[in-house]
C-alpha cells in the first residue's frame, strides 16, 4: 500500500509561542486515520500546515510525493478538504456552491454532481440556498464538495459537528466505502472519541503540540496487558473484603506454585458498581484464581463478561484529561 | 486564470449588495433627471420687476417728506423707482422690453424726478425727460427692438471713433492705455451689437441673451488679461484660458443658434463623470475591498485556496475581476442614464455634439457625445483604478471591509482638497501626489494641468508607481499568510 500523506517533524510557531512541535503522520490509502486531541492541542493548525493554508516553520508535508510548500498546486490537486467549520457561500445554493467547485478541476460532469449530492443524501435540499441549511446540511455540503473531484486524500476537520446520530452514522459508513472502495486516505479530527471508535484504522493523539502516541486502534485500546472483568453475583459485600484479604495475607498458601508476589498482585483493584456488580482489575492468569476463591466463599457467580476499553478511556489515559495548554 | 475569474464573477453578480447599490443610483438618477429637466423652465426667468419691491418702495416713499431738504435725495431716488418699475408692470415679466426698461431708462427717470421734485425745479427739463421716456416706450410698444439694437451699434460706433480721434491726438503713454482698454470693450459691444442684429436676436431672457452676456463678460476678461503689461501667473493663464473656452463656447451658440447648456440627454452624458464619479467609486470600492476580505471573514477563502491554483493565481484573478468591474459598472450605469435621460428628455438631443475648445488647434471642436463619453472615462480611469486597487490592497492585507471601503472613500474625499490646497498655493512637491495626476481629464483638448509643467506621461508614470507601490506589497503578504481560525 502506498503513503498519500507524509508529514516529518511539522514545527510551528506563531512568535514565540510553539504550536506543534514535531509533530509526524503518515496516511495510506485506505487507512482512516483518527486525529484526536483536546481543544487546543493543535490539530486544525497540523490540517492547515498539511493543506497549505499556513507556512510550516520546520518539517516537512508530502502528498502523494509532492511536497506542499514546494509543488502546492500538484500536491493539492488529488486534496479534498473540510477545514474547521464547513464554510459555503451562504448566497449561493448548495448546487452553485459545487458548480464553483467544480469549474475548478478538470472534468466534472453535471452527472458527477448529482452523484455526490446522492451519496451525501442533499438531493432535496440541493436547491435552496446554503443560508437556509442547517449545520448538519452544511457538513453534508461539504463533504460532497470535497470529495467532487474524486481526491485520494480526504481531510476532514470535525465532520460529525451538528450531524444527528443518523446522520453520523451515514457519514461513517460513506467514509469507510470512501476508504475501502475508492482505496482513499482520510484523515478525521475530532474530540467526539466515541466517534471514532470502530471506525478508524490508525489513530494518532496529539496533545499540547506534540503527538503522543500513533499507532492501530487495537493496539492503544490494548496498550496495557491488565485485563477488566466485571463479574454479577449474587452479593457484593463481601467481595472487596475476600479478594484483598487474600492478596494480604501471604501466610495461607493457597497454589503452592504461586510464590508471594504473584500472590500479592491477584487483583490490582476491586472496585464495587452496586450490590450485585463488581469490576476487578487483574492479569489474566489470575482470573481462575479470584473465581476459586470467589467460590469457596459461597459467592454465587452469575457472570463474567470481559469490558472492552474505549477510546475515550485510552485518550484520557494518553492526554491525562482534557487541558488545555 | 480564466476559470476563477470566470467563478469570481459568478460569486459577485450572485451577491444583492451590486444590486441594491445600483437600484439606490438609479433612484438618484431619476430624481437628478427630473430636476434638471425642471431648470430648463426656471433657468432665464430671474424677474427684474416684482410686486412685492414695489410695494415696498412705496411704503418707503410714503415715510418720506419732500419738503424737507433732508429727505429730498432719497426722495427722488425711490420716486423714480417707482415711476420705472410701473412702467415695467406694463409689460410681461421676462419680456424684452423689461429688459431694455431696466437698461436704458433708469438715467431718464432719475433726470425727470430730479427736476420735478429735487431743490432745483425746473419743469421744461422734467417734460423733456418725459419726452424721451414716451419715444422709447412707443418704441416699446410697437415690438420695435431693432431700433434698441441700431442704437447699440450706433452708440458703439460713434464711441470708437471718437476714440480712435483722441489715441492719436495723444501721446501720453498712460492715456493711451486706458483709451486702448476702452477701445477694446467699446469694440465688443459693437461686436454684440451687429450679432444681435445680424442674427436676430431679440432683448430677453434666454439662452441667446445668456450667450450674449457670457461672451460679454468673457471677452472683457480677455482684453483685461491681454492687455496687462506682466507676464500671466499660472493661475491667470488658466482662468485666460476658461474664459476662451467660454467666449467660443458663447460665440458657437450665438452663430449656430443651439443651445448647449440646456439640459438635455446629452448634456447629462457631458456631465456624466463629475455628476456620478462618486457613485461610480463608491461601487467600484465596495466590490474591490470586500472581494477578499469578506472570503476570509466568512471563512470560505480556505475552499480557494486548497484548490490547485497557486495564491498569486487565486489573488489576481480577484484583481482583474475588481477591474472588470470598473468597465461594468461604468457601463451599466452609462445606459442607465442614457435610458433615464431619454425617456425623460427624450433621445432627439444625442444627435447634436459636444463642444469644446481645443487650445492645440486654438479651434472649437465637435465631438459625438459617445465618443466623449469614452474620452472621459479613458482620462477617469487612472483614478479609478487606483481608488478600486487601494480598496483592493486595504481589504486584503486588513481582512476587513468597513476599513478598506472607508478609507478609500475618505482618500477621494480628501484628494479633491489636498489637490484644491496644491493648486491654490503652488506646493510643487504635490505634484508628486498622486491625487493631482490620477485625472487625465486635466490635460484633455490642450487644457493647462493642474500644475505648471506637468505632462501627461509624468502623470501615467506617476500613477503606475503608485499603483506598483500597492499591489507588490499586497501580493507578498497574501502569499505569506497564514489563515488563522475564524
Amino acid at each position: 500500500m502506498s503513503t498519500i500523506l507524509k508529514c516529518e517533524n511539522l514545527c510551528k510557531k506563531f512568535g514565540k509561542k510553539q504550536i506543534l512541535n514535531n509533530v509526524s503522520l503518515e496516511i495510506n490509502q485506505g487507512d482512516i486515520l483518527g486525529f484526536i486531541g483536546p481543544n487546543g492541542a493543535g490539530k486544525t493548525t497540523t490540517i492547515k500546515l498539511i493543506l497549505g493554508l499556513q507556512g510550516i516553520t520546520s518539517g516537512k508535508v508530502t502528498i502523494n510525493g509532492f511536497d506542499v510548500e514546494k509543488q502546492f498546486t500538484k500536491a493539492i490537486e488529488k486534496v479534498g478538504a473540510i477545514v474547521e467549520n464547513p464554510d459555503m457561500y451562504m448566497y449561493l445554493t448548495g448546487r452553485a456552491n459545487l458548480k464553483l467547485v467544480a469549474n475548478l478541476y478538470k472534468g466534472i460532469t453535471t452527472e458527477r454532481i448529482d452523484e455526490v449530492v446522492k451519496l451525501v443524501k442533499l438531493e432535496n435540499r440541493i436547491d435552496d440556498k446554503v443560508s437556509k441549511y442547517s449545520l448538519g446540511m452544511r457538513q453534508r455540503l461539504g463533504i460532497a464538495q470535497a470529495i467532487l473531484h474524486k481526491p485520494n486524500l480526504l481531510i476532514l476537520d470535525e465532520p460529525t459537528n451538528g450531524l444527528d446520530p443518523e446522520g453520523i452514522k451515514e457519514m461513517r459508513e460513506l467514509l469507510i466505502e470512501l476508504a475501502q472502495k475508492e482505496n482513499m486516505g482520510i484523515l478525521i479530527s475530532s474530540h467526539n472519541l466515541a466517534e471514532l471508535d470502530n471506525f478508524c484504522t490508525k489513530v494518532c493523539i496529539i496533545k499540547n503540540g506534540s503527538v503522543i502516541e500513533t499507532s492501530d486502534i487495537q493496539k492503544i485500546k490494548q496498550s496495557d496487558d491488565l485485563d477488566t472483568k466485571v463479574f454479577e453475583v449474587d452479593n457484593t459485600k463481601e467481595v472487596e473484603k475476600i479478594l484483598l484479604e487474600n492478596s494480604d495475607n501471604r501466610d495461607t498458601p493457597f497454589h503452592p506454585d504461586n510464590n508471594s508476589t504473584d500472590k500479592k498482585l491477584l487483583a490490582q483493584n476491586v472496585e464495587i458498581i452496586s450490590s450485585t456488580k463488581f469490576k476487578v482489575h487483574a492479569q489474566k492468569e489470575n482470573i481462575p484464581e479470584i473465581v476459586k476463591k470467589l467460590v469457596e466463599n459461597d459467592i454465587k457467580i452469575y457472570e463474567i463478561e470481559k469490558e472492552e476499553k474505549s477510546l475515550e478511556d485510552a485518550f484520557f489515559e494518553k492526554t491525562g484529561g482534557n487541558v488545555i495548554g | 486564470m480564466g476559470k476563477l475569474i470566470k467563478n469570481e464573477l459568478i460569486k459577485l453578480f450572485k451577491k444583492k449588495s451590486i444590486y441594491i447599490a445600483l437600484i439606490v443610483v438609479l433612484g438618484f438618477m431619476i430624481f437628478s433627471n427630473f430636476m434638471y429637466k425642471s431648470t430648463n423652465n426656471v433657468m432665464y426667468n430671474s424677474y427684474i420687476y416684482s410686486e412685492q419691491t414695489l410695494n415696498y418702495l412705496q411704503e418707503e416713499l410714503d415715510k418720506l417728506d419732500p419738503k424737507k431738504t433732508s429727505d429730498i435725495g432719497m426722495y427722488v431716488d425711490i420716486k423714480s423707482q417707482i415711476e420705472l418699475y410701473e412702467l415695467m408692470k406694463q409689460y410681461e415679466n421676462g419680456s424684452w422690453q423689461q429688459q431694455i426698461i431696466n437698461q436704458d431708462l433708469p438715467t431718464y427717470f432719475k433726470e425727470k424726478c430730479m427736476y420735478e421734485y429735487g431743490e432745483e425745479k425746473d419743469l421744461q427739463k422734467a417734460q423733456e425727460a418725459q419726452n424721451k421716456i414716451d419715444e422709447i416706450k412707443q418704441k416699446l410698444d410697437t415690438d420695435d427692438w431693432e431700433y434698441f439694437a441700431q442704437l447699440e451699434l450706433q452708440q458703439a460706433t460713434e464711441k470708437l471713433a471718437n476714440i480712435e480721434e483722441q489715441i492719436k491726438n495723444t501721446d501720453d503713454k498712460k492715456t493711451l492705455l486706458s483709451l486702448n482698454q476702452e477701445k477694446e470693450a467699446t469694440l465688443i459691444d459693437k461686436t454684440i451689437a451687429e450679432y444681435r442684429i445680424n442674427k436676430g436676436i431679440k432683448y430677453g431672457q434666454d439662452y441667446l441673451n445668456q450667450a450674449i452676456e457670457d461672451y460679454r463678460y468673457a471677452a472683457q476678461d480677455i482684453a483685461r488679461l491681454e492687455s496687462s503689461e506682466k507676464e500671466l501667473s499660472y493661475e491667470e493663464q488658466k482662468r485666460y484660458n476658461e474664459s476662451l473656452n467660454l467666449r467660443e463656447k458663447s460665440k458657437y451658440i450665438i452663430e449656430n443658434n443651439v443651445d448647449l447648456n440646456e439640459m438635455n440627454l446629452r448634456r447629462v452624458l457631458e456631465n456624466f463623470f463629475t455628476e456620478y464619479g462618486i457613485f461610480v467609486i463608491a461601487i467600484l470600492v465596495m466590490i474591490a475591498g470586500t472581494i477578499v476580505s469578506e472570503e476570509f471573514n466568512k471563512g470560505t477563502i480556505k475552499l480557494l485556496l486548497v484548490k490547485p491554483y497557486s495564491r498569486t493565481k487565486i489573488l489576481l484573478s480577484k484583481f482583474i475581476t475588481s477591474m472588470l468591474m470598473i468597465i461594468f459598472v461604468v457601463l451599466i450605469m452609462g445606459i442607465m442614464q442614457l435610458f433615464v435621460g431619454g425617456v425623460i428628455f427624450g433621445f432627439d438631443s444625442l444627435s447634436a455634439p459636444v463642444v469644446e475648445y481645443n487650445f492645440n488647434t486654438n479651434s472649437l471642436q465637435e465631438i459625438n457625445v459617445l465618443v466623449y463619453f469614452l474620452i472621459q472615462f479613458l482620462a477617469q480611469l487612472p483614478m479609478f483604478i487606483l481608488l478600486a486597487t487601494l480598496a483592493f490592497a486595504l481589504g486584503t492585507i486588513f481582512a476587513n471591509s468597513a476599513l478598506a471601503i472607508t478609507i478609500s472613500l475618505l482618500g477621494y474625499i480628501a484628494a479633491n482638497i489636498i489637490n484644491q490646497l496644491a493648486m491654490s498655493y503652488n506646493i510643487k512637491f504635490l505634484e508628486y501626489f498622486v491625487t493631482m495626476n490620477w485625472d487625465l481629464s486635466q490635460y484633455l483638448f490642450g487644457n493647462l494641468p493642474n500644475m505648471e509643467g506637468m505632462t501627461m506621461s509624468f502623470s501615467i508614470i506617476t500613477c503606475i508607481v503608485y499603483f506598483l507601490i500597492m499591489v507588490i506589497p499586497t501580493l507578498i503578504i497574501f502569499k505569506k499568510k497564514n489563515i488563522k481560525n475564524i
